[in-house]
């Protein structure tokens, strides 16, 4: 009698440890198949599309890897490749040296210190494509603000949107203008959780503020500098919305990056497995990226906490 | 002070001013141009409307559909970040407290970073295949789903980060006086877990408002397009609209300067989406 209702407690615990064990992971769950659902999911099924030939949007059936080929046959993928790189080359240098200097000036007590970085992050949190609208707005040749104001200083009107050179350099300053921020934000507070006794004491022992910058600050910011970069260098590959509004990938192809191009040739063309072959391929670099960007997030989490 | 410090200081306040300026001058001038009237507008630069007019804006709503544009902004992003802050919440508070075998917890993280950092445009083609195999393309249903999906990986992040904040003690008094788990998380953590989830509310809400590339590839009519999608419709045409699409800028950037004017402090935290805690 005592035996059996032992083994009924015995066995009655048994599954109340299973349950309770299992909630963890019910409840994880419902997340985790959303999150499949819209980033696994779209990249097999990407990967599938790449071998699959296409025809008026409709799915031709398998063609192996000639998807591939064409794409590495192309020159005007390898032009948006390099378009692309030089871009991000561009913008991520910039900004991170822009956000370093504001995060630099603004790291200190400051009067209105709040309203002062509102200001300066507010083109960060409006939408990329109300960001190209402005833009547009100050580049426009006949209602702009950028011509008249060359014009004043005795220079020609650049024209911005109409030539290849000034539209990329007008498209770099419009990305410059809206991501100086995320960079000033980011370094901020690395600067701000800093330990200020070595600073401190390099200032007591007489140290210049170049040389305390360059001996104690830098060093210290190394690690939040490069979550910054490799952050914001993911994000710089796949820039479309502004250039989708400014220039569309003109004049030329000389804007045209990879994403402008893959969007073309999915969505103009119908070329979804050609599209998606040219996306693989950056999805690579961006994988490595990220696993790069986690390992240093999780080093400078340990460095700042 | 001494002098050199007021002039150092003197330097960075003029530094921040034009810093300042740089920033907020183009805001100025997109504003400044939706309330001109059309003559005004190209008659050289004004940096104050010569007259002051609203007809912009009322040519937005009536020639526009700018009505039917808000309206599915409001449902849709409403939606998802609801469904998003329930999938999320949950998976954070189990990431938070749990300890999980098999390397469960590296292999969620490792998720939610993806959904973070793949592009838009790598989703968007695969996804129009699947949609229009279900008939979701150009539904509104179509973008909530997507929607919610890709900002619950947002959601796990920062709530996870808030979640690890409140002490453990509280919901184990709670539940050795006989609450359950679930009972637990509801009426003691998500309640001290809130200013932490209103503030992942309102990044989500901005987050998905502002989503382009997404809504452009997987609508096609003013049925189910969204704010930005709407504004970049006023752009395609041969001769550009300057008045309406000026101000559709400005209603597509209005809501969330406000929020961040609202919500200063936290909103920080959310922009560096956790990359520095």
């Amino acid at each position: 009698m005592t035996t059996a209702t032992n083994i009924v407690v015995e066995r009655e615990g048994r599954v109340q440890r299973l349950r309770a064990a299992s909630v963890p992971y019910l409840l994880l769950l419902p997340a985790v198949i959303a999150l499949a659902a819209v980033s696994l999911y779209p990249t097999l099924d990407g990967i599938r599309a790449s071998l699959h030939r296409f025809r008026y949007g409709l799915d031709m059936g398998f063609t192996g890897g000639d998807n591939f080929t064409a794409v590495y046959n192309d020159p005007v993928f390898w032009q948006a490749i390099g378009t692309t790189a030089l871009f991000v080359a561009f913008v991520v240098s910039i900004e991170t040296l822009l956000g370093l200097l504001l995060a630099l000036l603004v790291a200190r007590e400051l009067r209105f210190a709040g309203l002062i970085r509102v200001a300066l992050i507010l083109p960060m949190t409006i939408a990329p494509v109300v960001v190209g609208v402005i833009w547009r707005l100050l580049y426009a040749s006949d209602i702009g603000v950028v011509d008249p104001l060359f014009q004043a200083l005795g220079l020609g009107a650049p024209h911005v949107l109409a030539h290849p050179l000034s539209a990329f350099l007008g498209l770099v300053t419009v990305d410059v203008w809206e991501w100086t921020p995320l960079l000033f934000l980011i370094i901020l507070a690395g600067l701000q959780s800093m330990p200020q006794d070595p600073l401190e004491a390099a200032r007591v022992d007489g140290a210049s503020a170049l040389q305390t910058f360059f001996h104690h600050t830098l060093p210290l910011l190394r690690p939040v500098l490069l979550v910054a970069v490799v952050l914001r260098t993911i994000d710089a590959v796949g820039t479309f919305d502004q250039i989708f509004v400014l220039t569309k990938g003109g004049p030329g192809v000389s804007t045209q990056l990879i994403s402008i191009y893959a969007y073309n040739t999915a969505f103009l063309f119908n070329q979804y497995g050609r599209a998606m072959a040219m996306l693989i391929g950056v999805l690579v670099v961006l994988i490595l990226l990220m696993v790069a960007a986690v390992r240093l997030m999780r080093r400078s989490s340990q460095v700042i906490e | 002070m001494t002098l050199r410090e007021r002039i150092g200081m003197t330097f960075v306040y003029l530094a921040l001013g034009v810093a300042i300026l740089l920033a907020l001058f183009p805001f100025w001038w997109m504003v400044d141009t939706s309330l001109k009237r059309p003559v005004d507008i190209f008659s050289g630069v004004a940096l104050w409307p010569q007259q002051l007019t609203l007809d912009s804006y009322y040519r937005l709503a009536n020639d526009y559909h700018f009505g039917s544009f808000l309206l599915n902004s409001v449902i849709i992003v409403s939606s998802a970040v609801a469904v998003s802050l329930g999938l999320g919440t949950l998976a954070a508070y189990a990431l938070a407290r749990f300890r999980m075998r098999f390397g469960v917890r590296q292999m969620a993280l490792y998720l939610v970073l993806l959904v973070r950092m793949l592009p838009g445009i790598m989703l968007c083609i695969p996804l129009y295949i699947v949609l229009a195999k279900w008939g979701l393309l150009n539904t509104r249903l179509g973008l909530i789903l997507i929607y919610a999906g890709l900002n619950t990986s947002f959601v796990v992040w920062m709530m996870q980060s808030f979640i690890e904040e409140i002490p453990r003690d509280i919901e184990e008094a709670a539940m050795v006086d006989g609450d359950s788990r679930l009972s637990a998380l509801w009426r003691i953590v998500i309640p001290l877990a809130a200013p932490g989830l209103v503030a992942t509310a309102i990044f989500s809400v901005i987050t998905t408002y502002n989503d382009f590339i997404i809504a452009l590839t997987l609508t096609s009519t003013p049925d189910a397009q969204t704010i930005p999608v709407g504004v970049s419709t006023l752009i395609g045409k041969i001769e550009i609209q300057w008045g309406p699409m000026a101000a559709a800028g400005v209603v597509g950037a209005l809501p969330i300067v406000i929020f961040a004017l609202v919500v200063q402090r936290n909103f920080v935290r959310g922009l560096t989406l956790g990359a520095v805690k």
